[in-house]
């Protein structure tokens, strides 16, 4: 049998791999955005701990900066620092 | 600005929580005016009480703490028996946003069932705690009595009596609602109803 594909359309899926469903500072989706965004992905990043917990960039980027001179990880309570 | 999604989300996993003896009501049309209840813990002598706590999201919750207060008198070392003031240190310096609402209440619950005399929030309280141990259980008990008991609590713990022998909420706070907040009557006319 021969088949002729005439025209054909991609879809595509993606997920942060969190090892986690939400953020555990504002509660949303890790797939979607933090409260001050509209679109994720991209433009609404996840980053990750030493200790290896995982939050909304926007959302640890408050915390860490409302915290000085020496932030701690909202969930364990390590000090924090960005996973290098 | 307050997290309003994050407070909305918070306000639904507590109320889908039947089992962990803590409630919180909206109040008016703010999120950032609510109250909390907690029952006070068994084998305490604030057993069978419930307590009321005020409960006032700064706009920048929950990167800073909820603030929390007692409106019902409560007898106890780290809670001020003039104000309701607590001291609780996750309620302070030791908060995270990883904390919610109902970690915060039932803080306090386990506040009531340890009290740390060592550092008071009402020090007349702790003295007292420390020096007069049974004076003190017997203190706290009578305020439990005389300011936290179920009957003094309004709509709320009716509507619960009244679903905990199997009806529906919204049946129940319609009925109490057409007999104007009288328990009794408010059966009746569901049972004849």
């Amino acid at each position: 049998m021969k088949v002729k594909i005439l025209s054909w359309h991609a879809v595509a899926a993606w997920t942060w791999d969190a090892h986690d469903d939400a953020c555990g500072i504002c509660r949303m989706a890790f797939d979607g955005c933090c409260p001050d965004c509209k679109v994720p992905g991209d433009d609404c990043p996840l980053i990750w701990g030493a200790c290896n917990h995982a939050f909304h960039l926007h959302c640890i980027l408050k915390w860490v900066n409302s915290q000085s001179p020496r932030p701690h990880c909202p969930m364990c309570r390590r000090e924090w620092q960005f996973q290098a | 600005m307050l997290d309003v999604s994050r407070v909305q989300k918070e306000l639904v996993e507590v109320a889908g929580d039947k089992v962990s003896g803590v409630s919180i009501q909206l109040l008016g049309n703010s999120l950032s005016h609510l109250q909390g209840t907690i029952d006070g813990p068994s084998g305490t002598p604030y057993e069978g009480g419930v307590f009321t706590i005020d409960i006032q999201l700064p706009s920048s919750y929950p990167f800073e703490p909820p603030k929390m207060r007692f409106i019902t008198k409560v007898w106890h070392p780290n809670i001020s028996s003039q104000n309701g003031a607590i001291c609780l240190d996750i309620l302070k310096d030791q908060w995270s946003p990883a904390l919610t609402l109902k970690t915060a209440l039932l803080s306090l619950q386990a506040l009531l069932s340890t009290p740390e005399p060592k550092d008071p929030q009402d020090a007349v309280v702790a003295e007292q705690y420390l020096k007069h141990n049974n004076t003190f259980i017997a203190t706290a008990r009578y305020w439990t009595e005389a300011f936290a008991k179920r009957s003094s609590i309004g709509l709320h713990e009716k509507i619960q009596k009244i679903v905990e022998m199997g009806f529906s909420e919204e049946a129940a706070r319609a009925a109490l609602q057409s007999s104007g907040g009288d328990e009794n009557a408010a059966l009746e006319k569901l049972c004849v109803g």
